[in-house]
């Protein structure tokens, strides 16, 4: 009987530590979140050059000139309706006694960027602005460098309704205007979350937020925009005028219809009854 | 009932909770507790186009729902292969989303880090599982 030969044995091989797939999971979403930041650095537009004083009176001459055919052709075009009615309380009116359409947003904010487009070609209906500035949203937020005017020192005329405007903030954050505490009473009451941009359209409706997508837009100079304002299926037309339609609809209803020349037009008449 | 397997369905748990708020977020009409403005902005990225099962009105954080709920009935079961798998789908849909977020939208939403976390942690506790 001969004897058995021991088994050779395998030397044991150290294997990968349990920790390391896990880890490199980990690491490697890491990674893919920086590259997501580079792209993002990379696709971001800078500011559009600002244009100079002629250029900006030309410009807003040119958005708040708008033939009413322009209008009646986007109606309410891709603009969402966040017109909502306020009931109860009293009409909101200016140091005139005329109703008063309430603005309270910020520089920096993207989505005061937009709105401030077809808050002035509606008001524009009503009346005549003065001292409107070009700027743009803030670098470093959402929709960065969004092309739009500011109110900070403008003055609005108008034999049908005031205007009064808060702009809180410039678009470096720095602070810039209050409102009066009745002001604040209105956003208190009727913008309990804080949104911005906030409208009060003379305590008959309220709008928080952006009727349209900054993006629509983003990447453009001012010009541009308003040449595309002209082309009713253009999608900057589409969803500023189509705003702006439904704040004209907005502040018609508050005012009486007033004046007959813009409110009784069939388009402003059919955004009247989506109002409620 | 394995330590392992306990943290994965409290992982779930905690997934559909918070999936649950960004979906009552949409419906509802909430402001997110969250910052709205710079970088941290839950309000512009659930309001953004994609914050929607393409070509819907179901909010994406409904898909949510529905996924860390699967992945909790997977971990009572023993863990096998599908666990594995359903984690890296989840993984796969997180990059995604992430993209967006940095991307197309620029901002991040709080409530959905949280989300995509958990499915990280789901990620990390199926692979030690499968060793």
């Amino acid at each position: 009987m001969s004897a058995r030969r021991p088994r050779p044995v395998r030397k044991p091989v150290a294997g990968t530590p349990a920790w390391v797939a896990p880890a490199a999971v980990v690491v490697g979403l890491a990674v893919l979140v920086a590259a997501f930041l580079v792209i993002r650095w990379y696709v971001t537009p800078l500011p559009p050059k600002a244009p100079s004083q002629d250029a900006t009176t030309q410009l807003v001459a040119t958005i708040t000139s708008l033939a009413p055919s322009e209008f009646d052709a986007v109606g309410q075009g891709t603009a969402n309706n966040l017109v909502k009615p306020i009931s109860g309380g009293s009409v909101l009116k200016g140091p005139n006694g005329r109703p008063e359409v309430f603005y309270y947003g910020a520089e920096f904010c993207p989505y005061c960027a937009a709105q401030r487009w077809p808050l002035i070609i509606a008001l524009s209906r009503f009346g005549t602005f003065s001292g409107l500035q070009t700027t743009t949203s803030s670098s470093s937020d959402v929709y960065p460098n969004t092309p739009t005017f500011t109110f900070r020192s403008a003055t609005y005329l108008s034999q049908y309704v005031e205007f009064r405007a808060v702009e809180t903030t410039d678009r470096d954050h720095n602070p810039l205007q209050s409102p009066s505490a009745s002001e604040q009473q209105l956003v208190n009451s009727y913008d309990p979350g804080g949104t911005i941009p906030f409208i009060d359209i003379a305590n008959r409706y309220a709008i928080s937020g952006a009727m349209y997508t900054p993006d629509v837009v983003g990447g453009m100079s001012w010009q541009p925009v308003a040449d595309a304002l002209k082309q009713p299926d253009s999608p900057q037309a589409r969803a500023i005028i189509g705003s702006a339609n439904l704040l004209t609809a907005a502040i018609c209803k508050a005012n009486v219809d007033q004046p007959a020349g813009v409110c009784s037009s069939s388009t402003i008449q059919g955004l009247e009854k989506k109002l409620g | 009932m394995p330590r392992l397997k306990v943290a994965a369905i409290l992982a779930s748990v905690a997934g559909v909770a918070v999936s649950i708020y960004i979906t009552l977020l949409h419906y509802v009409g909430f402001v997110p507790a969250c910052p709205a403005s710079g970088a941290i902005n839950c309000e512009a990225v659930l309001s953004s186009p994609y914050a929607v099962i393409g070509g819907t009105a179901i909010p994406t954080s409904a898909a949510g729902i529905v996924w860390f709920a699967i992945s909790a009935v997977l971990w009572i079961r023993p863990p096998g292969p599908l666990v594995l798998a359903w984690s890296f789908l989840g993984l796969l849909t997180v990059v995604y989303l992430l993209f967006i977020e940095i991307v197309l939208v620029g901002a991040i939403c709080l409530w959905c880090t949280a989300a995509h976390a958990m499915v990280v942690v789901l990620v990390v506790l199926a692979m030690v599982a499968r060793r």
